[in-house]
């Protein structure tokens, strides 16, 4: 019945779906069965119901028969649904009295007997019949959209996402854990394929991002929690303490003069040190010192104070305390990054133990010409200019065995680049790469690192290296070049790891709170890995750059413009739909006893502490039904998949 | 306090030096050393086939026969038989089915008594809950290094000696676990603990030649010698082992290195109990330093006159 009390007329469309279902399933007879089966009011069979003239068959079936709701029987909700809930409204039926029959994945594909395949269909599709005999019409929720965007991280790929929402007319928040946005882009020294200066095509997109209008830059801040649904998160951020005021610093650096606390710094890799109160490099965005309690002699001016005595702008407050505060926002942006995975991982390298066997990213900072060496290729030893370099690849890639099953995919390029930038400043030496394979799938990629080869001069030798020590100051590599199958020994002045790149430390924490599914390594997952590239299986959520998997700067880029074309595409809605599908709560039936508020995984549901019953947020339940299943007085009833629809489609299935 | 102890073949014929020494230290750290009874050879290799279940009945029943004389640990000092002892244990532990089958077959094993001439059958099978353990872990773990050096009566101070794991202390990690593969230092730990000064050296872990001594005996003259070559470069006096063939390659076939190598002039090579028992007190002549290729008694600081004893 539906709810006028009138007796439903159902109409049953059983799909070939070529011989997907029609080899194993009799079709035919599906239709048949069907037909006078209690509130059907018709059934047919079709080649290819998704089809045009299928879609036509239904839309005209519906409107001839007068149907009041109808059963598709093809397969899998996930990909038809919606197609045949549109042509259900376009001959002005709910879209809620639609109900799929999935006889593909869960019975054609897996069944091999056509009889009992063909009666397991049949009873499919009675079961389906019972469920939409007692299915409402229902509406969907509508919600409101907050249009500001929140971007987390503020490397290249937080930062083109910024500047893409802001230009696209929306305000944006870019919240960076560190002193200043940048990221890992602008410590590294020129990019390879075609050796920009990283430094002089990064900064002035971080300078764009400081001045736009529409961004705020949160640095030194984090993401605490994010709470609410797409359109209306609730975000929670926290300020760490400065202790500078960057408004008023004015960069003067008398401060950091006077600072007696050295510590090593982070920007140079540990190459090169800074002050306990710094500036992490001259471009920094925003332009201001910070005071980095941890390594600060402590906040009492009787201890030291020696920075704040000398500031004349007064920019220094020692009484900065942390701050939390709340920012509503309508879309997230993920873009938290990597790391690189550590060396004390591969203790046959002597990461650890060697000053001379450095990372990548190390070798960057040697490399650039804002870094420790002024750009002069020196060793972190002894500041002499090595002749023999020796560069490993995959350290800690493609090793499913010990390390990282995956390729971490910018190391092939990068250490082509490492090989080549060091000759062009060492023309004398001697670079050698060991690989694996080489991958250079790229546009200009391939011409990059034969240019390497061969105007540069760099020895590639296909092998792994199996250990490196210290003998005298010489460093010497033992590995093995499979092209001859000799063992090789040679010696060298520096080793230049390429480190695997692995999620960022710690980010798990902050993953759970915001509801984002990893893979089995850490990287963020994609809600499709094809079609949904950019988007979180969480609504609201994007996700641009490392943090979704290892990447290089151009991909980077376009993830991260293509995050915010999703933002866009978000923000242009007047009102966000929610499916009705949810699971209120019948108050008069609730006890308060609360079991379906600890069982909901959104946060939906709260107990009402004067009245004892349970409130439901319509918005952020997903209808998934654990609290349903749970609810022990039946109180919790999820639309169109009640108790009763349930028992109902049990009992089609036991029966004969 | 009673331990049982494995010694294995190798320490009653070729290293007679390691199993002394090792009785003569644990005599004087407490404890009495036990050997399960009727023991046989650990097999020396563990198998590396997935189905060679032959390979894998001695070792078992070695555990078997210190479970039934009320044992929960034996303790090796041969690096070959503690590999074959614990990884045999680690399968056991994880295959029930192979657990079961290697019972199955170790339950008609026969038992003779030598001088009654009766005959025990139908063992009861072994539950893999011996606790396979490298004297230097016990010595960790159980003696304590604290009681180790309070003991000490020799000071060993200035005495530069380079740990040499080789292969089987150390690897496969997963089922040995003795330390970290890459960066071990429980050698290290109980060198210091002597009073010894620790020399790292970059050879510590690779391979002595092993069996190659006896298939390419090129091969392994060449890795033995890059070993003593790297720890005498470092600044040691004298390598520190526990492999009886680590010790054959090192030390025994010095002659073939230096037959091979001129720069070479030979290295005192040490086992990690003559080391312990020296430390300890014990008598010149309970260590077999006369079994030594190259003599190690200079560097231990050993002259003709009469030593004496603090």
């Amino acid at each position: 019945m539906n709810g006028n009390g009138k007796k439903k007329k159902i109409g049953v469309f059983v799909c070939h779906c070529g011989v997907n279902i029609a080899g194993v399933v009799d079709v035919e007879r599906v239709a048949k069965e069907l037909e006078g089966y209690e509130g059907v009011e018709f059934s047919t069979n079709y080649v290819y119901m998704c089809s045009e003239p299928g879609q036509k068959m239904i839309l005209d079936e519906i409107k001839e028969k007068e149907l009041d709701s109808i059963i598709i029987a093809a397969c899998s909700p996930t990909l038809h649904e919606k197609t045949f809930q549109n042509v259900a409204e376009l001959a002005g039926l709910n879209p809620y009295q639609i109900e799929i029959a999935n006889i593909r994945e869960q019975n054609s594909w897996v069944h091999a007997d056509k009889e009992r395949a063909t009666k397991k269909a049949i009873k499919i599709v009675k079961s389906m019949v019972e469920k939409v005999l007692q299915n409402e019409n229902l509406e969907p929720i509508q919600v409101g959209v907050s249009r500001r965007a929140l971007v987390i991280g503020g490397g290249i790929s937080g930062i083109q996402a910024a500047l893409d929402i802001a230009d696209h007319g929306y305000e944006v928040l870019l919240v960076e854990k560190n002193p200043s946005i940048g990221g890992h882009m602008i410590q590294l020294s020129e990019t390879f394929p075609t050796l920009d200066c990283s430094q002089c095509i990064m900064t002035p997109k971080m300078v764009e991002a400081s001045r736009h209008p529409k961004i705020k830059i949160l640095t030194y801040h984090e993401v605490d929690s994010i709470s609410g649904f797409v359109g209306n998160f609730k975000a929670k951020i926290r300020k760490k303490p400065r202790y500078v005021d960057a408004d008023a610093c004015t960069l003067c650096g008398d401060c950091e003069e006077v600072c007696p606390q050295v510590v090593p710094d982070e920007f140079n890799m540990g190459l090169s040190f800074r002050k306990a109160i710094y500036l992490p490099f001259p471009q920094a965005v925003p332009g201001t010192y910070t005071l980095d309690i941890e390594n600060c002699l402590g906040l009492l001016p009787i201890r030291c104070g020696k920075c704040k005595d000398v500031c004349d702008v007064n920019a220094i407050d020692y009484d900065e305390e942390e701050e939390i505060f709340e920012e509503e926002v309508g879309a997230v942006v993920v873009a938290t990054g990597y790391d690189l995975y550590t060396m004390d991982h591969l203790g046959e390298y002597g990461g650890e133990k060697y000053e001379d066997v450095v990372n990548g990213l190390e070798f960057e900072r040697i490399l650039s010409a804002s870094g420790p060496t002024g750009g002069v290729v020196r060793r972190p030893s002894d500041g002499k200019i090595p002749k023999n370099v020796v560069f490993i690849q995959c350290c800690g890639s493609r090793d499913t065995e010990h390390h990282n099953p995956y390729c971490s995919k910018i190391c092939c390029m990068y250490t082509a680049k490492h090989a080549m930038l060091y000759k062009h400043r060492v023309p004398d030496g001697n670079a050698t790469v060991f690989y694996i394979d080489v991958r250079t799938g790229g546009k200009a990629f391939e011409e990059f690192y034969q240019r390497t080869i061969e105007e540069d001069s760099v020895l590639y030798m296909r092998g792994k290296v199996s250990k490196v020590y210290k003998e005298g100051d010489k460093l010497i590599v033992l590995g093995v070049d499979t092209l001859t199958g000799q063992k090789v020994e040679m010696e060298a002045d520096m080793v230049v790891l390429a480190m695997s790149m692995v999620k960022t430390e710690g980010i798990e924490e902050l993953l759970k709170k915001l509801k984002i599914a990893t893979d089995a390594n850490g990287w963020l997952a994609e809600a499709h890995p094809k079609l949904r590239p950019v988007e979180s299986l969480n609504a609201g959520f994007f996700l641009a750059g490392c943090a979704h998997g290892p990447k290089d700067i151009p991909e980077t880029v376009s993830q991260a413009s293509a995050a915010a074309a999703k933002v866009g595409d978000l923000f242009a809605q007047d009102v966000l739909y929610h499916a009705p599908t949810i699971v209120p709560v019948i108050e008069e039936l609730c006890s308060g006893c609360g079991i379906c508020v600890t069982m909901c995984p959104y946060g939906a549901r709260e107990l009402d502490p004067i009245r004892k019953v349970v409130k439901v947020n319509e918005v952020l339940c997903e209808g998934c039904g654990a609290c349903a299943a749970a609810c022990p007085s039946g109180a919790a009833q999820q639309r169109n998949q009640t108790d009763n629809q349930i028992f109902s489609m049990v009992k089609a299935i036991l029966k004969g | 306090m009673r331990l049982h102890y494995y010694p294995g073949c190798t320490l009653k014929d070729k290293t007679t030096n390691l199993d002394d020494s090792t009785r003569e230290a644990m005599k004087i750290l407490g404890y009495e050393l036990v050997e399960p009874e009727g023991w046989t050879c650990c097999g020396a290799e563990f198998p590396l086939t997935e189905e060679k279940i032959v390979g894998l009945t001695a070792p078992t029943r070695i555990l078997r026969q210190v479970e039934l004389e009320g044992g929960d640990k034996v303790v090796t000092t041969c690096a070959f038989c503690f590999n074959v002892l614990k990884r045999t244990n680690e399968a056991l532990h994880r295959d029930p089915l192979k657990r079961k089958r290697i019972n199955a077959y170790l339950k008609d094993d026969i038992k003779i008594e030598p001088l009654s001439k009766k005959k025990t059958t139908d063992f009861p099978e072994y539950s893999g809950h011996v606790w396979v353990l490298h004297l230097m872990e016990f010595i960790r773990n159980t003696v304590g290094y604290d009681h180790v050096r309070s003991l000490i009566k020799r000071d060993l101070k200035g005495l530069k000696v380079a740990p040499y794991y080789g292969c089987r202390l150390l690897r496969p990690a997963e089922e040995v676990g003795i330390d970290m593969p890459d960066n071990p230092h429980i050698f290290e730990e109980f060198l210091e603990n002597l009073g010894c000064q620790v020399v790292d050296f970059p050879f510590k872990q690779e391979c002595c030649g092993s069996y190659l001594s006896a298939s390419l005996p090129n091969a392994a003259t060449e890795a033995s010698y890059q070993v003593l070559r790297s720890a005498k470069l470092n600044g040691a006096d004298m390598l520190a082992l526990s492999c009886p063939l680590c010790y054959y390659n090192l030390d025994r076939r010095q002659d073939r290195i230096q037959e091979k190598y001129l720069d070479f002039n030979g290295f005192p090579v040490l086992f990690f109990t003559q080391l312990l028992a020296w430390a300890l007190g014990a008598e010149e002549k309970i260590l077999g330093l006369d079994q030594h290729y190259y003599d190690p008694r200079p560097a231990l600081g050993i002259t003709d006159k009469a030593e004496v004893v603090s």
